[in-house]
């Protein structure tokens, strides 16, 4: 049988396959459909100081293996989040991650201070510095080293909890982003999240998405975030966490190979709400095939031309 | 409970130039699903697509939909030959809810006519009374138009070229009050429509549900991206809710337009 626990930081985890922010909404939706126990971890959906709505009008785009969204990061807040559905999130049998997103500095860091008598429900909290649909902070804060490394330093001293920072794909050089969430004290990072994109109905010749843009998400995203996840294992010492297009154990092996710790998959959830489960399945016979026996031996092993 | 199925095509049925009648074997959802609630299935495209249930048949176990051919996705529904198989997903959403002691005016427009077939039946099944007020652009693009002129159904085309010229607005004022007095209005059609229909019932103190169609992902409440705007008392004066979790039907009365 293969060991499929991997560790990132000082948390274990029992496997590498991690439903991705925004895909799964605290669980509660998806409990009928797979069985927790078949993944090791599960992301909150983006959890704000306080509520949002998110943004109006048409929030979705189909494209060719793939989708734009544009919700803008719409969620109950972290105080109805802390009284309705950490609980529950903690009763699963998985792992536990909270999401936090914001407009400014602030915003995260009195998020995060909100979530810290709380920490014996929580594994880890995800700083998303990548989402590209809300006009400030996020995406803005995330494209900048200096600003990630500034807002990440602020946030690492408000928790004890372990810090994973995700990762915009939405720059010219994601190491160096990367590289500035190693140095503020960040445990782990996230790469990917979504990229930038636009659809148009040219009877209209509007954008399809009222927020004009939105993330694109989705198998197309794969091979840029396999690369990305290359680039920024290649230059950390703190483990990567892969996400991006992943929709078959194959892909996770792949990504693992590239450099990852463990996967989020989020897309694929939304065709097959079990698709986790699946790919849990897939991963072990995958890995039975290549006589792997214990996952995380394979982290890291690219061997690439010279 | 909903369901992952893989389901077989059983009939293919072309209703007007552009739609067909599709009927898929899974007992489960002909067994489960209630008038108002929907499926999504695969086709050819990315994300699954969501069809108002039309039809259920408990003793063959197929359930229904109608598809209008839009763009790739729907073409490759309407065109694929029996036997095909597809992923649904369902019975998902609400569903509407009915008072059984209350007569039911539905209220169809275009394809919203299919969902509606299968609360027709239900009432029928049940001895609710219904009225029944179907709109289409011209007689090409009507559904069910044969065998339903009957004195409980008006069929309005805009063309004028079947039925009662004219929308659904025009063929309700022509039904006498006194026939549909008390009922509650169920309209199924293009957003305008059912906000038009709406606005209507409230003026004669009619109870109204709306069946809102957006664009959708997940079907299951998770992803966000097919929500509605609904009144709230909290902060900001409104609440974004999932049509395919929270309805697709809503009372009138909460929806902002």
């Amino acid at each position: 049988m293969v060991d499929l626990s991997v560790t990132i930081g000082n948390v274990r985890f029992k496997n590498p396959i991690i439903l991705a922010s925004g895909t799964c909404g605290f669980g509660r939706e998806l409990e009928q459909y797979i069985d927790f126990c078949s993944v090791g971890a599960l992301s909150s959906k983006g959890l704000t100081l306080r509520p949002r709505q998110g943004n109006d009008g048409c929030r979705v785009a189909e494209t060719p293996s793939g989708m734009l969204n544009s919700v803008g990061l719409q969620n109950p807040g972290v105080r109805y989040f802390v009284e309705n559905d950490l609980q529950f999130m903690a009763s699963l049998p998985t792992g536990v991650i909270v999401n936090v997103a914001g407009h400014s500095t602030e915003d995260y860091v009195e998020a995060v201070r909100f979530l810290e008598p709380h920490r014996e429900f929580i594994d880890a909290i995800e700083l998303n510095l990548s989402c590209p649909n809300v006009k400030e902070g996020c995406m803005v804060i995330g494209a900048s080293p200096e600003a990630l490394f500034q807002l990440v330093s602020l946030v690492r001293k408000e928790t004890t909890l372990p810090l994973w920072v995700k990762l915009t794909p939405n720059v010219t050089d994601i190491s160096l982003t990367a590289l500035a969430a190693q140095r503020a004290g960040a445990d782990a990072v996230v790469a990917i999240n979504t990229l930038l994109g636009m659809a148009i109905d040219v009877k209209t010749r509007r954008p399809i998405l009222n927020n004009n843009t939105g993330g694109l998400s989705g198998p197309c995203i794969k091979p840029v975030a396999l690369r990305m996840v290359e680039a920024c294992a290649s230059v950390l010492d703190i483990p990567v966490i892969g996400c991006g297009g992943i929709s078959t154990g194959e892909d996770v092996l792949a990504f693992m190979i590239a450099g990852a710790s463990a996967v989020q998959i989020g897309t694929s959830t939304l065709i097959h709400p079990s698709a986790c489960e699946t790919i849990t399945e897939e991963v072990v016979a995958l890995a039975e095939d290549l006589n792997i026996s214990s996952i995380s031996e394979i982290v890291g092993t690219l061997n690439l031309w010279r | 409970m909903a369901k992952e199925y893989t389901v077989t095509l059983k009939e293919s049925i072309r209703v007007n130039p552009s739609t067909h009648f599709l009927s898929f074997y899974c007992p489960e959802i002909a067994l489960n699903a209630l008038p108002g609630q929907f499926v999504a299935i695969s086709s050819n495209q990315f994300l699954k697509r969501p069809f108002g249930i039309a039809q259920v048949d408990k003793d063959k176990g197929t359930f229904s939909i109608g598809v209008r051919i839009v763009k790739d996705g729907t073409r490759y529904l309407a065109t694929s030959p029996i036997g095909t198989e597809f992923e649904v997903m369902g019975p998902l959403g609400n569903g509407f809810s009915i008072e059984k002691d209350r007569p039911l005016l539905l209220v169809g427009g275009g394809t919203g006519v299919f969902p509606l077939r299968f609360l027709q039946s239900y009432a029928q099944e049940h001895s609710i009374p219904f009225y029944s007020v179907n709109g289409f652009r011209c007689v090409d693009d009507a559904c069910f138009i044969d065998g339903e002129r009957n004195s409980n159904c008006i069929v309005a085309t805009d063309a004028g070229d079947f039925g009662v010229k004219g929308n659904v607005l025009d063929a309700l004022e022509m039904i006498p009050f006194d026939m549909i007095r008390g009922s509650t209005v169920c309209t199924v059609g293009p957003e305008i429509m059912m906000k038009h229909v709406a606005s209507w019932a409230e003026s004669k103190g009619l109870t109204c549900y709306v069946s809102l169609e957006k664009r959708m992902a997940c079907g299951i409440g998770v992803c966000l991206v097919c929500t509605c705007k609904t009144k709230s008392d909290k902060e900001p004066g409104y609440e974004n809710k999932r049509c395919c979790k929270d309805g697709p039907v809503f009372l009138s009365a909460e929806v902002i337009w």
